[in-house]
């Protein structure tokens, strides 16, 4: 079980604290931030800092609301990405992303504190016009087992440039097992960004809101 | 009359030369082909990576042109080897580098790219 200590690190974290379907390390020596709401099943904040580009640690904070049961869990981690392997094409790139860490989970179902197990990976494929993203996200502990697997395919309707406003429209399906949501939830996205800024926004098939900001730096 | 003008024009000429300060010498300008560069967040982390030097005067990236080209303040030069390890530490790979007497703003005129 894991007590306090942990839920204030993570909290500190926080105050500092990226992202979900985005690269889990965005460039070295860089700090990600990132907010989602995803269509009332969850909710994720992140921050990590990333002292080479196959590494970012930081921390962050999911909470999950069942469709199901109404039952919650907030769980705040900290965690650590890894980059396995990068490719790096004349047109495109493609990575390989593993991640772990535990943190601190309450929730409806469960009295106290539980210790809380992360572990994922993200498989990305990327050009300039086409975009392509396989992801599981683990949480369990000795309460619950809960996985979010999203693919997200996306496609630009034009190829942006470095200080260009870049747009993309990108088809999401995710599925949430542990109780969370029936069926896989179909979103259609509309992503921007520009430099280090990042806002995404779409409905669910449910015509439910998905939001998601992120800012690196 | 007229050599008697062009040798006034020939003297003001030399003595205006003579008393300009010599212009700085054009800053190098280095290019790099990069492999993997698709997305403005690989541009910032490459940006960020260069300016760190301190011999950067400025940095463009082209993600169009996959490439990418800094100058270098007065006197001052960044090795081929130093920069190739810059690169690959923030994850890309460097297929090319090449030295021209172009100016940045050149590159950035040529390469279509905002400042």
């Amino acid at each position: 079980m894991l007590k306090r200590p942990a839920g204030v690190v993570a909290g500190v974290l926080l105050a500092f604290a990226p992202g979900c379907e985005a690269k889990p390390i965005a460039f070295a020596n860089g700090t990600t931030v990132m907010a989602e709401y995803g269509a009332g099943t969850m909710e994720e904040v992140q921050a990590f800092h990333a002292p080479y580009y196959w590494l970012s640690l930081g921390g962050g904070w999911l909470r999950t609301d069942s469709d199901i049961d109404g039952g919650t869990r907030d769980i705040r981690y900290l965690r650590a990405n890894y980059l396995v392997h990068r490719w790096n094409l004349d047109d495109a790139q493609a990575n390989v992303f593993v991640w772990g860490g535990f943190g601190s989970a309450t929730g409806k179902r469960f009295r106290g504190d539980v210790l809380d197990r992360n572990a994922g990976f993200q498989v990305d494929y990327e050009t300039r016009r086409l975009y392509f993203a396989l992801m599981s996200d683990l949480h369990e502990s000795n309460r619950y087992s809960q996985r979010i697997d999203s693919l997200q395919l996306g496609f630009a309707p034009y190829a942006h440039d470095y200080r260009d406003l870049a747009t993309w429209f990108v088809v999401q399906a995710r599925d949430y097992s542990g109780g969370l949501h029936r069926g896989i939830e179909w979103t259609a996205l509309v992503r921007l960004f520009k430099g280090g800024a990042w806002v995404e926004a779409g409905v669910t098939a449910e015509g439910k809101p998905q939001l998601m900001a992120m800012f690196n730096f | 009359m007229k050599s008697a003008r062009n040798i006034l024009l020939s003297l003001l000429a030399a003595v205006a030369g003579a008393v300009t300060p010599a212009l700085p010498a054009a800053a190098a300008t280095i290019e790099m082909d990069v492999n993997g560069l698709v997305c403005a967040f690989c541009a910032q982390g490459i940006e960020k990576k260069l300016r760190a030097f301190p011999a950067t005067a400025d940095v463009v990236v082209s993600l169009e042109k996959r490439l990418v080209a800094l100058s270098t303040i007065d006197g001052a030069d960044i090795g081929d080897e130093e920069l190739r390890k810059a690169l690959t530490d923030a994850g890309y790979t460097v297929k090319a580098i090449r030295r021209e007497s172009e100016s940045l703003d050149d590159v950035r005129r040529r390469l279509g790219v905002q400042r």
